[in-house]
C-alpha cells in the first residue's frame, strides 16, 4: 500500500518541455504564478489559462494526470468556491435566497475566478515535477541559489541533503513494509482501535526504523568520505545545465504573455 | 614484487567515554599487525566476527586513525592527515550494504561522485563513468535509479562508482555477505576481472569459496593475523581454522576426515575436479546397492499441519506491473516435519510462505492452517499469526523495546498470555535461543549482531506457534555464529516438536537438517519430496540455476570417472562413508 505513493512525480519523456534547462523551467513557473496574480480579470486569466493550456499540450502530459494532481487540492477547492459563493455580495438583488444563504452575481463571478485561478496554479507547478527528474530539479535550485553562497549559506549541503532525502524514500519506504509485516507477525494491532492506541502501535515501527535510519546514515557517510567527498568546494558536475534557444524562446514568450495581462489590466 | 600496502605493527583501540567527556575505557582491537600487500595481489582476509578485519580495512585508506604503528600506501603514510585525500584515490572501498553506499538518484549520477568530488573535469567524467560502467556490466542500466536494481547489480555499481577512480587498490568489506547466489558469483567475476587487469584487491569474505579464488589467504583472530599463506595451505590446516571458528570447503573437510580414517589422500585439495581427481587414483570397488529401508519416504500417516489449495497471487493487479508471484501451487506440510524451503529469489518463495500466516491474502486458492481455512468470514487473521510464526530475513531489524526481555514478552503479550504465562515464554524461549539471563535486562541494541538475531527469533519462539517459519535465519551471520543459530532451531525442533520451514539460499545448511525439501522456481513448486529424492535430481537443481553442494557436485565428478557412490550424497558424512565402504583402508 505504501508503494503507492509516487515522490517526484516525474514522468520521463523527450517534449521541448523536457527539454528545457530546469532553472529557465523553475523561473518560468514563478513568473507564471505571478501572472495568474497579476491578472484581475477574466480576460487576463485566460490569457494565462490558454498560456498554460498551450504548453501542457507541447509537454505531451497526459489529461489523467493533471485530473490527478488536483487531487490533493480538491478540498481546497471546493472550500474556496463556497466561501466566496456565500459571503461575497454586491448592491443588487440576491439570484438565491434559501435559509441563510443569500447568493450573488458577484458571488458567483468571484467564486469562478478563484477557482479557476486555483485550479491553474496548482496544474503549473506540477508540470515542473512532471517534467523534470528530482535529480535535475534539485541541481537546477543549487545553480539558482549558488550566489547565496557568498553570504555563506550552505546551498550546496541542502542540495545534497535533497538529493540523499530522494535517494532513500524508496528504500526507507520498503524497510517500512518490511518492519510492519515483521511486527503484525508478531501480533501487532496496527489497523484496529482508536486514535491513541493506533498511534501507540506505531511504536513498534517507528523505534526501529529510526534505528536503521542513523545507522543508514552512518554507513553512507563513510562511504562518502571513501569516495574523496570533502563538500561542495571544488566539485565539479557530470550534468552541466545549460541553456539554448529554445529556453530563451520560453522565456520571451512567457514575459510576452505576463505582458499582455498588464496591458489588459491598465486598459480594463 | 613492490608492496602497495605495508602496514608496521599496527595497533588499534577505541576509546569510550562517559556522560561527561571523560575517557570512561579503552577496547584494544588491534594489536600489533604486520602486513604487506604485493601490487597486483588477490588477498582475502577471514576471521569471525569482531576479529578486527574491518578496523583492519578501514585503516587502509585512512578512515580510522593507527593508536601506533603505521600503515603506508604507495609510500605514503596513512597516518598524516594530508596524504588521505590522495591515498583514498589509490585505495577504494566497498562496503556491505548495497544500500547504503549509494548516493544519487540515478546509477550514473552515483557513479560520477567521486569524479565530482575530484573536480575532474566534465567530458572526462562522462568518459570514466561510461568505462566504468562498461566495466562491471551495468551500462544498460545507467539511467535506472538504485532502488529498482537487484543487490548484485547494487553492489556493481558501487565497485564502478570506486574503478571510476582508478584506484590501484580495492578494499571490500564483505561485499556478498547480503547477495542471493546469483548476485554474489557477479560480484566475484566482477572482482576476479578487475584483479586480471591488475588491480589489487583485498576482500574480506565469510564464504570459503571465496576465498579459495584468491592468491594469499590471512587469517584473523582477536586482532592479531593468525595464519597466511596460499589457499592450499591454509585450508589444509583444518584444526586450526575450526579453532579460529571458520570454515573450510567441503571437499578438503572430505579429504580430511579421510585422511583421518586411514587413506592415503593429500588434504590440500580446494576443488571439486582436484579432489575427483585425486580420489580417481584410489583403487575401489563397486558400491553394494542397499535396499532403501523407506525411512522418510511414507508419512502419509502424519497429519497434516498446513496446507495451501490452489494458491495463486499476483502483485499490482490491473496496473501495467501485474505479476504472478505464485502461480497454483498445492502442497501440505505435515505436523512436526522440518521442511526446507529453497528457490532463488524471486521463485515466489517469500510470497508463499507470507501466506501461509495470513500477511498476504491469496488472489485466489485457499489456505489451511491446523485444520482452519484461514480467510474463512469467521476466522480471526490475528490468531493465525499466532499459529504460524514468521521470521523474516534481518530479524534484528524489528527489535524496538528497552530490555530484551520486553521485547521477547512482545508477541506473547500481544496473543493475550497473562503475566506469568509470558514471563515463563520469555524465559523459555530465551533459553531455547542461548540467550543468558543476564542479557535480558540489557538493551536488545547494546548486543553483537549474532545476539540481536537470537533475540528476534526468540521473540517469535515464545508465542509458542504451530509452525515456525525462518526466512534466511543465518543470513550475514559468520560461520559460527551460522551453526550456532541453525543449531538452536534444530534443537528446538527436536525438543517441542514444532514444524520447522527454514528458507534458505543455501543448500549446505538445508540439508543439514530439513527431512523434506520444497523447491519453488519461477512462481511454482518444483517438487517437494524428502531430502534423498531431491539431491537424486541434483541436475535439474543446477539446471533451475540452484546452487548445489561441492560433495554432491563431487559425487557428479566421481561418477563420470567411474568411481559411484551413489547420487543421493549431499552432507560431506555420507561422502566419506560411501567411499571408505569401496576402497581398501591400508
Amino acid at each position: 500500500m505504501l508503494n503507492d505513493i509516487t515522490i517526484g512525480q516525474y514522468f520521463p519523456g523527450n517534449s521541448v518541455i523536457h527539454r528545457m534547462d530546469s532553472r529557465f523551467k523553475i523561473v518560468l513557473v514563478t513568473v507564471y504564478v505571478v501572472m495568474l496574480f497579476v491578472a484581475q480579470n477574466f480576460w487576463g486569466l485566460g490569457v494565462g489559462c490558454a498560456f498554460m493550456i498551450m504548453v501542457y499540450a507541447a509537454s505531451g502530459i497526459s489529461f489523467r494526470l493533471i485530473l490527478k494532481s488536483l487531487k490533493p487540492v480538491l478540498a481546497i477547492i471546493i472550500f474556496t468556491a463556497v466561501l466566496n459563493l456565500i459571503f461575497v455580495k454586491d448592491e443588487g438583488d440576491p439570484l438565491v435566497a434559501f435559509w441563510v444563504i443569500t447568493i450573488y452575481r458577484k458571488g458567483i463571478e468571484t467564486s469562478a475566478f478563484m477557482v479557476i485561478r486555483i485550479v491553474f496554479l496548482i496544474v503549473g507547478m506540477s508540470l515542473l515535477t512532471y517534467t523534470t527528474s528530482p535529480i535535475v530539479l534539485t541541481d537546477a535550485i543549487e545553480s539558482l541559489f549558488s550566489p547565496l553562497k557568498k553570504i555563506h549559506f550552505p546551498v550546496h549541503e541542502l542540495a545534497m541533503m535533497m538529493t540523499i532525502a530522494l535517494r532513500f524514500i524508496p528504500t526507507l519506504i520498503e524497510e517500512t513494509n518490511k518492519i510492519m509485516m515483521a511486527q503484525k507477525a508478531r501480533g501487532a494491532a496496527l489497523d484496529t482501535g482508536g486514535l491513541i492506541k493506533r498511534a501507540k502501535a506505531m511504536t513498534p515501527i517507528l523505534i526501529p526504523l529510526f534505528i536503521n535510519a542513523f545507522k543508514r546514515a552512518n554507513e553512507l557517510a563513510t562511504a562518502m568520505e571513501c569516495r574523496c567527498y570533502r563538500g561542495g568546494e571544488g566539485r565539479t558536475k557530470l550534468r552541466v545545465l545549460h541553456a539554448t534557444k529554445l529556453d530563451f524562446f520560453a522565456a520571451a514568450l512567457t514575459v510576452c504573455v505576463l505582458g499582455i495581462i498588464i496591458i489588459n489590466n491598465i486598459v480594463f | 614484487m613492490e608492496n602497495i600496502i605495508e602496514i608496521r605493527n599496527l595497533e588499534f583501540e577505541y576509546t569510550s567515554y562517559d556522560d561527561d567527556g571523560n575517557v570512561s575505557g579503552t577496547n584494544k582491537v588491534l594489536h600489533g599487525i604486520d602486513l604487506d600487500v604485493p601490487k597486483g595481489q588477490f588477498l582475502a582476509v577471514l576471521g569471525h566476527n569482531g576479529c578486527g578485519k574491518s578496523t583492519l580495512a578501514k585503516h587502509i585508506n585512512g578512515i580510522l586513525t593507527a593508536t601506533s604503528g603505521t600503515v603506508t600506501v604507495n609510500g605514503l603514510d596513512a597516518s598524516v592527515e594530508d596524504n588521505v585525500f590522495e591515498i583514498r584515490q589509490h585505495v577504494g572501498m566497498v562496503f556491505q550494504n548495497p544500500d547504503n553506499q549509494l548516493v544519487a538518484t540515478v546509477v550514473e549520477e552515483d557513479v560520477a561522485f567521486a569524479l565530482e568530488n575530484l573536480g575532474v573535469p566534465t567530458g572526462e567524467i562522462r568518459r570514466r563513468v561510461d568505462g566504468a560502467l562498461k566495466l562491471v556490466e551495468m551500462y544498460d542500466y545507467r539511467e535506472h535509479s538504485p532502488h529498482q536494481l537487484s543487490g548484485g547489480q547494487k553492489q556493481r555499481v558501487a565497485i564502478a562508482g570506486i574503478i571510476a577512480m582508478k584506484p590501484d587498490c580495492i578494499v571490500l568489506d564483505e561485499p556478498t555477505a547480503m547477495l542471493d547466489p546469483k548476485g554474489r558469483r557477479e560480484v566475484m567475476d566482477t572482482i576476479g576481472m578487475l584483479n586480471d587487469q591488475g588491480v589489487t584487491i583485498i576482500l574480506i569474505t565469510h564464504y570459503m569459496d571465496e576465498a579459495v579464488q584468491a592468491d594469499r589467504v590471512i587469517v584473523m583472530d582477536s586482532g592479531t593475523i593468525v595464519m597466511d599463506g596460499t589457499p592450499k595451505e591454509v585450508f589444509a590446516k583444518v584444526d586450526e581454522l575450526k579453532a579460529h571458528s571458520l570454515d573450510v570447503p567441503q571437499v578438503t573437510e572430505l579429504m580430511y576426515g579421510l585422511k583421518k580414517s586411514g587413506l592415503d589422500v593429500p588434504v590440500n585439495v580446494l576443488t571439486e575436479q582436484e579432489c575427483a581427481e585425486e580420489l580417481l587414483k584410489l583403487r575401489h570397488g563397486k558400491l553394494q546397492k542397499k535396499e532403501d529401508p523407506g525411512k522418510s519416504g511414507d508419512d502419509s500417516s502424519i497429519p497434516c499441519i498446513a496446507e495451501v489449495k490452489k494458491l495463486t497471487y499476483k502483485y499490482s493487479v490491473g496496473t501495467p506491473f501485474e505479476a504472478t508471484a505464485v502461480d497454483n501451487v498445492s502442497v501440505s506440510i505435515k505436523k512436526g516435519q522440518f521442511v526446507g524451503v529453497i528457490g532463488h529469489t524471486g521463485s515466489g518463495k517469500s510470497t508463499l510462505i507470507q501466506h501461509l500466516n495470513g500477511l498476504l491474502k491469496p488472489t485466489s486458492g485457499e489456505i489451511f492452517i491446523a485444520g482452519k481455512n484461514i480467510w474463512d468470514k469467521d476466522a480471526d487473521i490475528r490468531s493465525v499469526r499466532f499459529l504460524a510464526g514468521l521470521v523474516f530475513q534481518y530479524a534484528e531489524y524489528q527489535l524496538f523495546e528497552e530490555t530484551v526481555y520486553k521485547d521477547i514478552a512482545f508477541g506473547p503479550k500481544n496473543m493475550g498470555m497473562s503475566e506469568e504465562e509470558t514471563d515463563k515464554a520469555v524465559r523459555e524461549a530465551a533459553r531455547t535461543m542461548g540467550i543468558p539471563d543476564e542479557l535480558l535486562e540489557r538493551s536488545p541494541f547494546d548486543l553483537s549482531g549474532g545476539q540481536k538475531r537470537r533475540v528476534a527469533l526468540a521473540g517469535v519462539i515464545a508465542m509458542k506457534p504451530e509452525v515456525l517459519i525462518l526466512d534466511e535465519p543465518a543470513a550475514g551471520l559468520d560461520p559460527k555464529g551460522r551453526d550456532t543459530v541453525l543449531d538452536e532451531i534444530s534443537e528446538y525442533h527436536k525438543k517441542s516438536g514444532t514444524t520447522i520451514l527454514l528458507v534458505s539460499h543455501s543448500m549446505e545448511d538445508i540439508v543439514k537438517y530439513a527431512e523434506k525439501i520444497l523447491v519453488m522456481n519461477r512462481g511454482r513448486l518444483f517438487c517437494y519430496e524428502d531430502t534423498d529424492t531431491v539431491f537424486s535430481r541434483t541436475k535439474e537443481l543446477e539446471q533451475i540455476g540452484l546452487g548445489i553442494p561441492q560433495v554432491s557436485r563431487l559425487s557428479h565428478l566421481l561418477a563420470a570417472g567411474g568411481m559411484d557412490i551413489g547420487n543421493d550424497i549431499y552432507t560431506v558424512n555420507r561422502a566419506k562413508e560411501r567411499i571408505l565402504e569401496i576402497t581398501d583402508v591400508k
